[in-house]
């Protein structure tokens, strides 16, 4: 029963085991904006599961914690707080929740232990060269043969797979069905033959995703979820899932804060008077609206606990939330820019400007840029508004 | 089905405050003349103070109706998206408010007769000479402008700032005090006054010092927030009506609505609105919580009504055309109305500059 939580001492906790577990060298990677790697996640993610909390949105028989939606949104929002890394996995948040609704009881046994330990790490193998937004059109092919499938085709934007043991992959089973029918979903080995995976450099200079090449990579067909020919369904159960992702404002409330203490520093003096003080109002307004869209998170929760329909509340958090992150990350951008942006450097490779103090503040602004792109660009979420608003 | 806007407190008192609105609206649009209008906004005034709304925030020892911030909601925000060009947030929240304590003037107040121009301590001056001054023989002079107004005011409750607060309630008929009437763009009646050494009575005098002081800044801010419901709700009528417009206006044998660069920016307004909606929303459960005012959520949403509503006002003038520049429609009186709305009870540099100087006195 929901009415009996008293969700106050239950932030109370999770921030008092926030704040005494999370390993300071962890919380310092988050504090600076540097990259978020398996090796950073896999010890908290440890922690957190010997704890008993590995799991937060699954049901208790499979390791889960059996919170509600509004615990499960604290704890988040105290992650953030505290400067843990998201609790964000793509076998913990994608592929673990499919697997429980629609795997087979040894899939189930075979996969969820190692991805609630974090012993084996996940990726998705959606999008592809012809199928970004308009996934339906996806074309990497899976062939039966026997008790196997031969998997032939390219995978892009996938995050993760250079870390990862494990993909997600919707392939197409079927060329005459309609687009959506004839895709299914697999799990395939990323060390399988045939499997190559190659870095895609982005504007941030971090290595977050790839090229993953399948060449006739033969899976067998027990690594299928639910029917052939089903994959879309459990596709969108997927992100069905995440559509609150943008209800939690706290990351963002965070970077914020650390800006505003980023001004103090960096903005001493005379000489930047009048820059500091159109930043300060510019951190302002991002504030106001972070706190609009903290409330309507709320709102937007209390709908789902209530069993209230959303509308339009996923799209409003993304669309509002993306540009003001974005924001944000722009008034650091112009606080330190004169100084640090002509050395940012293009690349990963260490060149003489990689530890440059505070240059973190650039790459997480060239990294900021994504947000209105990626889980829907603003364009798409626009369009999903309109249609809703003007009825047709 | 088209979007329809949800009341942010809704309810018999907010249909009533809407179905007036849209009454006095309708009529005032006929009327050429200032006298006419005048006239009207009275008649609709007098039905107001009978329905009971001037009183609904009064205790009920005084002859109230003991209502609740979310009573008051109701009201302003029916007001608000029935486009009811009276000063609903003073005259039902601010004055009764500052003026709980004088249980002799309740009467006339709830019933009417006390048609009372509220002028904060921050209220504009054309000329830094004319800043308000109580002199120490009891002669006020000064003068102060763009003033909101009820119809044919009696009196004033005037705010004094600085080192001596006071609150004074002055009849508006005095000798010395000047009086310019006028209708702003919102169809709301104003005036600017002057006071050449007014001979303030003792008995004027309702309250003096820091408790004053005090007060008047929580009713203001108590007006900033049935400001900013009003605006709310006027700006979900006015998006309602902008996708109206879209999907029936026909150029190049097709609907405005079917071209993505509206829709979008339709998107974009109605992106707005729900953020400005979801921090009205915190500033009323926060106020609902404590017995003060939440003058940190309250500023927030104001200061956010200054840019979206300012952006959902100019969207829906684009969206419309030509016919955004008339006054023909409502859904433009309702973009005025929102864009008037910033100025009311602190515009948005001035809760800016709270919140700036409150962060940085905590740092």
């Amino acid at each position: 029963m929901s009415a009996a939580i008293d969700y106050e001492a239950f932030r109370t906790d999770v921030r008092a085991f926030a704040e005494t577990r999370c390993p300071p060298e962890i919380r310092a990677v988050v504090a600076t904006y540097r990259k978020l790697s398996r090796k950073v996640w896999y010890p908290w993610q440890r922690i957190l599961f010997e704890h008993g909390w590995g799991a937060p949105g699954w049901p208790k028989q499979y390791g889960g914690t059996g919170w509600d939606l509004k615990q499960r949104h604290i704890f988040d929002e105290v992650m953030a707080e505290c400067d843990c890394p998201p609790q964000y996995h793509h076998g913990l948040r994608h592929i673990g929740p499919v697997i429980l609704e629609y795997g087979s009881e040894e899939q189930k046994q075979r996969f969820l232990p190692g991805i609630l330990s974090g012993e084996e790490w996940w990726c998705q193998g959606y999008s592809e060269p012809g199928a970004g937004s308009d996934l339906a059109s996806l074309r990497t092919a899976a062939r039966r043969e026997g008790d196997e499938y031969v998997v032939e085709g390219q995978k892009t934007w996938t995050s993760h797979a250079h870390e990862a043991d494990w993909m997600y992959t919707l392939v197409r089973t079927s060329k005459e069905a309609k687009n959506q029918q004839g895709i299914s979903l697999l799990l395939i080995p990323l060390n399988a033959p045939g499997i190559s995976i190659r870095p895609i450099r982005t504007i941030d200079g971090w290595h977050h995703v790839n090229e993953v090449f399948l060449d006739n990579v033969r899976v067998p067909v027990a690594n299928r979820v639910g029917e052939e020919g089903g994959g879309w369904t459990y596709g969108k159960f997927l992100l069905e899932r995440e559509r609150l992702g943008g209800a939690n404002v706290a990351p963002a409330l965070r970077q914020l804060e650390r800006t505003r203490e980023l001004l103090a520093r960096e903005l001493g003096g005379e000489r930047h008077r009048l820059k500091r003080a159109m930043l300060e109002e510019r951190l302002l307004l991002a504030e106001a609206e972070l706190r609009g869209a903290q409330a309507l998170g709320q709102e937007a929760i209390a709908a789902v606990m209530e069993g209230r329909p959303l509308g339009l509340l996923p799209s409003v958090l993304k669309l509002g939330t993306s540009v003001t992150f974005q924001h944000v990350a722009e008034v650091a951008l112009d606080a330190v820019g004169e100084r640090l942006a002509p050395r940012f450097r293009p690349t990963d490779a260490a060149g003489p400007n990689a530890e440059a103090p505070g240059i973190e503040w650039v790459q997480n602004y060239m990294y900021s840029r994504v947000r209105t792109i990626y889980g829907g660009s603003s364009e798409v979420q626009k369009n999903v508004i309109a249609k809703q608003l003007f009825g047709s | 089905m088209p979007f329809t806007a949800t009341p942010i407190v809704g309810g018999d008192a907010f249909d009533q405050a809407c179905r007036i609105g849209q009454e006095a609206d309708r009529q005032l649009a006929l009327i050429d003349d200032p006298a006419g209008h005048l006239a009207c906004l009275r008649r609709h005034w007098d039905s107001l103070a009978g329905l009971g709304w001037l009183a609904v925030a009064m205790p009920e020892e005084a002859g109230g109706a003991g209502g609740t911030l979310s009573d008051l909601a109701a009201l302003a925000g029916g007001a608000g998206r029935g486009g009811l060009p009276l000063p609903i947030a003073a005259a039902c929240g601010v004055i009764p408010r500052l003026l709980a304590d004088q249980p002799a003037l309740l009467p006339g107040l709830a019933e009417g007769q006390h048609r009372i121009a509220f002028i904060p301590a921050e209220a504009a001056v054309d000329d830094a000479a004319d800043v308000l001054i109580l002199a120490s023989d009891g002669s006020l002079t000064g003068a102060v402008v763009g003033i909101e107004t009820p119809p044919d005011p009696t009196h004033l409750l005037l705010v004094l700032g600085g080192a001596e607060p006071a609150l004074l309630l002055l009849p508006a008929r005095a000798r010395g005090i000047e009086a310019r009437h006028y209708l702003r763009i919102d169809g709301r009646p104003a005036a600017d006054w002057r006071f050449t050494g007014l001979a303030v009575e003792p008995a004027w005098v309702l309250g003096r010092g820091e408790v004053v002081a005090r007060r008047a800044a929580e009713a203001r801010d108590l007006g900033a927030l049935l400001t900013c419901v009003e605006a709310v709700s006027a700006a979900g009528a006015l998006l309602e009506q902008t996708i109206d417009y879209l999907l029936n206006r026909v150029q190049f044998g097709v609907p405005l609505a079917s071209h993505q660069a509206l829709r979008h920016r339709v998107a974009e307004m109605y992106v707005e609105y729900e953020n400005l909606r979801g921090l009205v929303l915190q500033a009323l459960r926060m106020a609902a919580a404590d017995d003060g005012m939440p003058w940190r959520d309250i500023a927030f949403a104001k200061l956010r009504l200054g840019e979206a509503g300012r952006f959902i006002a100019q969207s829906a003038i684009q969206c419309h055309g030509g016919m955004g520049m008339t006054e023909a429609l409502p859904a433009i009186r309702l973009a005025r109305r929102i864009m008037m709305a910033e100025f009311e009870f602190g515009d948005r540099t001035f809760h800016a500059q709270r919140l700036l100087d409150a962060g940085r006195s905590a740092a």
